[in-house]
């Protein structure tokens, strides 16, 4: 039995440091029918949980040239642009952002005009503003 | 009298063992996301082209993923077995373009019925004036249990790909209700 198991951590060993421990994607997609830059006008959706991920989001938008505003109410009608976005947190060590999708919709269909995406794993972990910095700025790569 | 030595089952069971706690995940594949017989109302006389985004492939450690290419066979095999459109055509041809970009792929970490939440926005356009004949945000839900499969990550596939299949088929019956 003692054998056994000193086979089976030593395999496993073996797998994990030959099969990697990061996991790193970074994609940003617009809709053909969507044109961004005429986008003057969004409103960060604030899930309620979240004491400061829509801020930073606000922030990058707004380094843009987008006028934000934010709240978790429903967006204002005079938007032209509703911003969702959902953060998945891990905990290794210490609390990180494993993953972030940030997806602007038409404010009155709900219709995702743009979604990013980033997901990175503990070994190659981004503080949240480079998360939103990241996703941001793949979503606008795409831009007409 | 020499013991029979154990080293070789030993071995095997390590094997097992290691191979069951660091199995990769899959993606979602082609086949299990066409959804099978999708009955629509109307049988357009156009060609379509399909473009697909937002997508991820689905690395070695990763969780099972959708990729562009998978979702764009799946959604092009469904309108063909479908006859909703005349014809698939490829490249910048093609009276419409429909873009399905997946804007949402929710999946559980752990659990023994996996339920996979799935957002995609589908936009149909009219080639010969760039116009959106529609713009619709669909969403969609799979489930798989330990009946349909036992290891996780082939249940979390599962789960993913009849996800895909129910957005496919609202997508294309959205599609039918519409007077091209």
């Amino acid at each position: 039995m003692k054998r056994f198991l000193k086979l089976a951590a030593l395999l496993s060993f073996i797998a994990v440091i030959t099969t990697g421990c990061a996991v790193n994607r970074a994609t940003g997609s617009v809709d053909p029918s969507a044109n961004l830059t005429s986008l003057k006008s969004m409103y960060v959706k604030k899930i309620p949980a979240d004491d400061s991920t829509y801020a930073l989001i606000a922030d990058k938008l707004r380094s843009k040239g987008v006028t934000v505003t934010t709240g978790s109410d429903a967006a204002p009608s005079n938007v032209d642009a509703v911003v969702t976005y959902i953060d998945k947190w891990m905990w290794d060590i210490t609390m990180y952002m494993l993953e972030l999708t940030i997806t602007i919709r038409d404010p009155k269909t709900d219709f995702p005009l743009a979604t990013g995406n980033s997901f990175h794993t503990s070994l190659t972990r981004l503080s949240p503003k480079e998360m939103v910095e990241e996703v941001v700025d793949n979503i606008y790569k795409g831009a007409k | 009298m020499q013991q029979p030595s154990h080293r070789p089952i030993a071995l095997f069971a390590a094997l097992a063992l290691t191979s069951l706690l660091t199995a990769c995940s899959s993606p979602a594949n082609r086949e299990g996301m066409t959804p099978p017989a999708v009955v629509v109302s109307k049988h357009f006389a156009h060609s379509l082209s399909v473009q697909t985004g937002g997508g991820n492939e689905t690395g070695a450690l990763d969780s099972s993923n959708i990729s562009d290419a998978d979702l764009k066979a799946a959604i092009e095999e469904a309108v063909v077995q479908s006859k909703l459109f005349k014809g698939i055509v490829q490249g910048n041809a093609g009276d419409y373009e429909l873009n399905v970009r997946v804007a949402s792929l929710t999946k559980p970490v752990f659990g023994l019925t996996f339920t996979v939440e799935m957002e995609a926005g589908w936009s149909l356009i009219r080639r010969s004036d760039r116009s959106a004949v529609m713009r619709k945000s669909i969403k969609s839900s799979g489930t798989a249990t330990t009946s349909d499969a036992f290891a996780a990550v082939t249940r979390l596939r599962l789960a993913v790909e009849a996800a895909a299949r129910d957005n496919i088929s609202q997508g294309l019956k959205s599609i039918a209700e519409l007077n091209l």
